[in-house]
């Protein structure tokens, strides 16, 4: 044939392929403009640009301030573009945590810590972010617009949560950047940039994890900034060697890549020849090593039974296992370490798995499995955010734990209304915290019905509850002991179930009726629940905007013992019930009067002087 | 011969399919594309404060938005009732938390745009999570173009509203809800003492209409100031002015609606919409309406990112 019908062909392919390709890039127009690619102008090739990525979304977290479905305070505020940034105050349009300070850990409803927590792990709160595209991270900026320095930790996933086909390989986290909680005196909104190490795989999940305990008052954060760069930059694979032989902090989270074998490596048993004697070891007493040994963090415990057989035989003894945290190690725990502690976990008392388990770490079959060997002595068990939870895992939980008397479902809100069923045969409870789950009536007035030694209770943000004042009715019949209960958000308890409340449990001492817009001072139902509740230390009425002087009178009169009282948003309040207040209430540390427009910073300041002991809050939002 | 066929085959495939390709977005054709909103606006304060809308703004008492989703360009008006004043509530702070919360919600997706009462519904529910003890009322009037369905979901609480003007005249407009002379419908948030007696509407009251709209209709979207001193024929008398869908030529027909107005509501003489309206009912009043001003001015055209 003549040349032109290859040539022609060949034209023919080049046009055709060039128009795919424009085709392609232009449906992508459409991109938002969350996302943006900039060049960098460094001797890199000019296809590797730096991508700045706002957040896409928010996946997970473990608490906040606002309402479920609300966009005010909520986490899902972290997303997308900055809404306040560079305005310091108080805003709607960020995202806050529930808790700051160590107010929470005062008060009644406050759990014993668990001992042998490793001292860099202080994380109180999370959030998950995942971005468009997957880089590899070279800056996470946080914007902070109000009492910055909570956030103390950064980590990024390897899975891609966008991607439709599964991991090819099991998902790691890796810690970007970590600081032991430092106090920020301003209260002013910063852009924190901490300095991040360079990981060897691409990401888009971020998680960050806050500590507000030397914080003044809530944190508020706008937005997070990602940058990167989507090819592999050079430098990695020096650093990450630098990073196995990197010993300066004792954390072995820090030497990663294969942090979970290591970690199971740590827990299997490993066979130990015959040695010499243990020379003193042998002389002291049984008990003195126990005890000794009781002051090691659980690695530490792991890498100390390699040494000898001796101490290997003392570091599996059930007895080191009777307080088990693992919540430190939520990044690695899967099934398999599970396994490898379940022969030394058999008497084990107070179990904290919360934040562990997620994207297929643990299995329901893996946790069951556990529950079956260790459960049967448990008293405590701490399962906050662990969203492999499904309801088998409460039905186990119910049958072989049955002296439970602690049990923590906070924020597990994809676990189903009739996994709560089954808490109702947990006869022994003396706490249940609820807070954030989807648990229904049905379910919660069985619970109530049976758990009649419930001591603290938290039914926060339980947005399935239809009528509160049913359910206040049931506690005021049923849980006469109760000390302490969190209606947070309660949406429509009335001065009904006030009443019920307050007759039924005379030995409340901590109510927090925050965000209740359904409570009407007029009716009388603050001063009652002063007068029937002597023994109150804490009283949360935030955002309730009938709360009068009348009724911080009656408390004055009544609740003497008081310590934390907060009364955000009342335009009813003057400062001469305060000072009344001020002066009954000897005990009094927390008092939070944000938004009450008769308190203003003359009077808080005068407070101040007369009242030095107590922290009196006047937020603001310009 | 065979491989010529083949050789004809690929070349076409390659042409053809390289031009219905190469622009995507101009449409299969007249109706076929998105539709979007050019909006301007513009207002007066009753204390004689001049503005220039660009996105968000208060006029005296009223304030107003526009906003742009991927799926709908929403627009909305906000009256605060002055009534508030006498009691040392700024009627300002309601209307404009409003407007601004409805916005919000506009831009993050938080609403469906054939459902606009939901838009208000969302936003006052979300006023009541403020921290700040918002008080105070306003009506409220919010209107959303579906890019892809070519159809005007609209929402009216109180006496603000619309008019759509296709081919110089009125083809559909939305009614005023009031309770009685000079008191129309509003959502408010009462302080605790006043509950029961301060009036308060809820927003599934609010009147909602959808249509189809052509390219080329102007939208109205005003507040009482202008309907109570500009009747239609004078505004249709304007909007004739306005030649062609660019920003520039809406604005100035939006300030020179807003500027007569404003005028007439200071005129003794003129016998205002208002006026008539309260000599039908037995008041002899003569005259404008001084009043907040509110206009916002909006063409259907092309979706243009």
């Amino acid at each position: 044939m003549s040349p032109v019908f290859p040539m022609l062909t060949v034209l023919t392919m080049f046009y055709y392929l060039c128009l795919r390709r424009r085709a392609r890039t232009a449906a992508r127009g459409e991109m938002t403009n969350s996302h943006r690619t900039i060049e960098s102008n460094s001797r890199t090739s000019p296809l590797n640009a730096e991508v700045v990525q706002y957040a896409k979304e928010v996946v997970d977290f473990s608490s906040h301030y606002g309402s479920e479905n609300s966009m005010s305070y909520t986490m899902w505020n972290l997303a997308g573009v900055p809404n306040v940034f560079p305005s310091s105050g108080d805003f709607t349009q960020t995202a806050v945590f529930r808790t700051y300070g160590t107010w929470w850990d005062q008060c009644p409803s406050a759990s014993l810590p668990f001992k042998r927590t490793p001292p860099d792990f202080q994380s109180q709160d999370y959030v998950e972010l995942t971005f468009e595209q997957q880089v590899y991270p070279t800056a996470v900026h946080v914007l902070e617009t109000y009492h910055p320095g909570a956030v103390i930790r950064i980590l990024a996933c390897s899975a891609n949560p966008y991607s439709p086909s599964p991991p090819a390989e099991v998902s790691r986290w890796e810690i970007l950047w970590s600081e032991r909680p430092t106090k920020v005196n301003a209260s002013q909104a910063r852009q924190f940039k901490p300095c991040i190490k360079q990981i060897n795989f691409p990401t888009n999940l971020i998680r960050l994890e806050v500590n507000s305990s030397l914080l003044d008052y809530y944190t508020e954060l706008d937005a997070v900034v990602l940058h990167g760069m989507k090819d592999k930059p050079l430098l990695s694979l020096k650093t990450s060697l630098i990073d196995m032989n990197d010993l300066e902090e004792d954390d072995y989270e820090e030497k990663d890549g294969c942090g979970m074998d290591n970690l199971n490596k740590k827990l299997s048993s490993t066979a130990l020849g015959e040695g010499p004697n243990n020379g003193y070891f042998d002389k002291l007493p049984y008990e003195l090593i126990q005890l000794i040994l009781n002051h090691l963090t659980l690695p530490d415990l792991c890498r100390l039974a390699q040494t000898c057989k001796l101490l290997n035989q003392h570091c599996y003894d059930p007895l080191q296992y009777i307080h088990l945290n693992l919540q430190p190690y939520w990044a690695k725990l899967n099934d398999t370490s599970l396994e490898f502690l379940q022969t030394r976990c058999t008497l084990v008392q107070w179990l904290n798995l919360s934040w562990t388990g997620n994207r297929g770490f643990i299995s329901v079959a893996g946790f069951s499995r556990f529950l079956k060997v260790c459960g049967s002595e448990l008293v405590r068990l701490e399962l906050s955010c662990s969203h492999f939870l499904n309801e088998t895992c409460l039905e186990i939980i119910s049958e072989t734990c049955p002296d439970l008397q602690e049990l923590n479902l906070s924020s597990c809100d994809k676990l189903p209304a009739q996994a709560f069923n089954h808490i109702a045969k947990l006869c022994g409870l003396k706490r249940l915290v609820l807070y954030r789950t989807k648990v229904e009536q049905t379910a919660l007035l069985s619970i109530l019905n049976f758990c009649s030694e419930l001591q603290h209770l938290s039914l926060g943000s339980c947005v399935m509850i239809e009528d509160y004042d049913v359910i206040a009715s049931m506690i005021g019949a049923k849980c006469k002991k109760l000390r302490t209960l969190d209606l947070w958000r309660c949406k429509n308890i009335t001065e009904n179930g006030i009443a019920e409340l307050a007759s039924g449990c005379p030995l409340l001492e901590e109510l927090d009726l925050g965000w209740c817009p359904t409570l009407q001072s007029s009716t009388g139902c603050f001063a009652k629940l002063a007068r029937q509740l002597p023994n109150l230390q804490k009283l949360f009425l935030t955002a309730n905007r009938s709360v009068c002087d009348t009724d911080i009178e009656e408390l004055a009169c009544n609740c003497t013992r008081l310590r934390q009282l907060d009364i955000l948003g009342t335009r009813m309040v003057s400062p001469g019930s305060l000072r009344k207040l001020l002066e009954s209430c000897k005990d009094l540390s927390l008092l939070d009067v944000s938004f009450c427009s008769q308190i203003d910073n003359r009077a808080v300041l005068e407070f101040n002087g007369s009242f030095p002991k107590v922290f009196i809050k006047k937020s603001f939002t310009q | 011969m065979f491989s010529v066929l083949s050789y004809g085959r690929l070349v076409a495939r390659a042409v053809l399919g390289g031009l219905s390709q190469t622009d995507p977005r101009a449409g299969g054709g007249g109706g076929g594309g998105d539709y979007g909103l050019v909006t301007a606006g513009c207002g007066f304060g009753k204390d004689f404060r001049k503005g220039l809308l660009k996105k968000g703004a208060c006029y005296g008492d009223d304030a107003c938005f526009v906003a742009r989703h991927r799926s709908a360009d929403v627009l909305g008006v906000a009256d605060g009732v002055g009534g508030w004043r006498d009691y040392g509530v700024d009627p300002s702070q309601f209307s404009g938390t409003l407007m601004r919360t409805c916005e919000r919600l506009v831009k993050e997706g938080r609403f469906v745009p054939s459902n606009p009462i939901g838009i208000l519904t969302t936003s006052y529910c979300e006023l009541l999570q403020n921290k700040v003890p918002l008080l105070g009322s306003s009506t409220a009037c919010i209107v959303v173009l579906d890019r892809t369905s070519h159809r005007l979901h609209t929402a009216n609480l109180g006496d603000s509203g619309f008019l759509v003007v296709r081919g110089g005249e009125v083809v559909h407009r939305s009614d005023e809800q009031q309770h009685y002379f000079n008191t129309p419908f509003q959502l408010s948030i009462a302080p605790p003492e006043a509950e029961g007696v301060v009036l308060s509407d809820s927003p599934d009251a609010a009147d909602s209409t959808s249509f189809d709209v052509q390219l080329g209709d102007i939208i109205l979207t005003a507040t009482d100031g202008l309907f109570d001193n500009m009747p239609d024929y004078m505004i249709l008398q304007e909007l004739k002015k306005l030649k062609n869908s660019n920003y520039e030529s809406i604005q100035q027909t939006a300030r020179s609606i807003a500027e007569q107005a404003h005028e007439l509501a200071y005129d003794p003489n003129y016998m205002s919409p208002f006026a008539q309206f309260a000599c039908d009912n037995g008041l002899n009043v003569r005259g404008g309406k001084p009043d907040d001003i509110t206009v916002l001015l909006s063409i259907v055209a092309e979706y243009t990112d």
